[in-house]
């Protein structure tokens, strides 16, 4: 009963889905909207799953006074300060916001910016020239990028007009192909879990 | 002067239900159905299917963890940041079972980070099953199975965090991943971790390509049930989801000409009804 009845379930919500994206009374009864907005209200409400589950890892660091538990203590803190925050004053409140832009906002981009730093170890490990296929990347990222600056246009006309055709062409070939593979590889999953033949996500293997 | 709008003609269904702009769709779908579920009934029957390729990412999986059992460090897994509703994380918790079910046999710790609280819930399920199935539930943690945030780096920030403290010997990210794969993939290098890694958004996987030891591309994720199991429906299903892609495959050479030989393409216009 634990794994058939949220089987049952899925198999019900997606022919619920299809009748409402195929059919014309579906179509015309926006059934799909009224689905979509019943996933976005479920999803709001399992953020308390979230934040429980953090509460507590956190809160036994602090009670076994773990190494580092004043991160903990920060972290909780900060968690259900800004929740109790945006509950009573709402998101649009200035101080909420003020807390998410001097905050929330710059961490992030400090995040993201690290990947420039990453993209050049991992480009360093990736060109070195050890076999043929190494080569072939290396060369090909050579042009591209030379192709992508005001200098490789300098050095010879011809080099942005390669990397046009690396990226237009052959790159794009090859995303393509794997993009066709993932959308009837994507199907053909669902219809496993449609059919009960996927079942991880009920527990247990499959 | 008056002008007098004509009413737009009010839609009408095709074939009696079908709404229009979406039949040539709704028969693909079909046909692909059809395809996988013929091939399903034929594993079932036992009649002769065509195996599935090696897959040496997933050959790679029990070696990872070997690994991180003989370095007596744990395991990490990420679902990335795809939600419930997207299939590659689906993939993922066929990986996630069956990794769990490894890391319950070798007495190894298995951290899992996630995005999504709904993701989280389900991957807390699996892998407490998986360690019941191994015949160990008391080696199951509930802590190490972890919602960091809701938000992209926030969540890469806390993963990185992870790998500075505890240092996993094994990295493993399978579902659907953005910016943060590079983060993941290059702190995992950092570690020393072995990692597998494999995404169906295609603008990441040329990160994990560099940067991991195995990466599966794309549609390979989906194939992680049926090959670990060698279960004959699961690989027929998987036989089907080939066929399907041949017959893409197809369509577009046919299309490629009659585009450049007809004027108009017949086969645009059929998807297009």
């Amino acid at each position: 009963m634990k794994k058939q009845l949220p089987f049952l379930l899925t198999l019900a919500v997606a022919l619920f889905i299809m009748f409402g994206n195929y059919t014309f009374i579906g179509q015309k009864l926006q059934i799909t909207g009224s689905i979509d907005r019943y996933f976005q209200v479920s999803q709001a409400a399992a953020f308390m799953v979230g934040a429980i589950n953090l509460t507590r890892i956190h809160s036994t660091n602090i009670l076994r006074r773990r190494s580092g538990y004043y991160n903990s203590v920060v972290l909780l803190l900060c968690l259900w300060a800004f929740f109790l925050l945006g509950l009573i004053k709402g998101n649009a409140d200035k101080t909420y916001r003020w807390v998410y832009n001097a905050t929330v906002v710059p961490m992030e981009s400090t995040m993201f910016s690290l990947i420039a730093f990453y993209i050049a170890s991992a480009a360093y490990r990736a060109f070195r020239a050890k076999s043929f296929e190494a080569v072939v990347l290396l060369l090909t990222a050579f042009v591209v990028m030379l192709g992508n600056v005001p200098l490789g246009d300098v050095i010879w006309r011809g080099i942005p007009v390669i990397k046009d055709w690396i990226m237009g062409v052959p790159n794009s070939a090859g995303m393509r192909g794997i993009a066709i593979g993932t959308y009837i590889g994507s199907f053909a999953t669902s219809l496993r879990i449609l059919l009960g033949l996927e079942r991880a996500h009920l527990g247990g293997g499959s | 002067m008056e002008f007098i709008a004509a009413a737009a003609a009010p839609k009408q269904p095709v074939l009696g239900f079908l709404a229009p702009g979406v039949v040539g769709q709704f028969f693909t779908i079909m046909l692909l159905l059809l395809l996988v579920y013929v091939m399903i009934q034929r594993a079932k029957a036992g009649l002769r299917i065509p195996a599935i390729r090696k897959i040496p990412g997933l050959d790679a999986v029990p070696e990872a963890v070997g690994r991180a059992t003989e370095m007596g460090r744990p395991v990490h897994f990420s679902p990335g940041l795809g939600s419930v509703s997207n299939p590659a994380t689906f993939a993922a918790w066929a990986f996630l079972a069956y990794i769990a079910k490894i890391c319950a046999q070798y007495d190894t710790r298995l951290i899992n980070t996630n995005r999504d609280y709904l993701v989280h819930a389900i991957n807390e399920e699996i892998i407490k099953q998986a360690y019941l199935e191994a015949g160990k539930p008391e080696a199951y943690n509930p802590d190490d199975i972890r919602w960091l945030s809701d938000s992209q780096f926030a969540y890469a920030t806390g993963v990185l965090g992870i790998f500075q403290r505890e240092r996993p010997a094994a990295n493993i990210m399978i579902g659907y991943f953005y910016a943060e794969s590079l983060l993941f993939a290059e702190a995992g290098h950092l570690s020393g971790a072995i990692q597998v890694a494999g995404t169906t958004n295609t603008t990441q996987l040329p990160f994990f390509i560099v940067s991991c030891d195995y990466t599966l591309l794309g549609e390979e994720i989906y194939a992680a049930s049926a090959y670990v199991s060698q279960e004959p429906v699961l690989v027929g299903s998987v036989v089907g989801q080939d066929i399907g892609k041949i017959l893409v495959f197809i369509a577009i050479i046919l299309g490629t000409i009659f585009e450049n030989t007809m004027k108009t393409n017949p086969l645009t216009a059929l998807l297009r009804k």
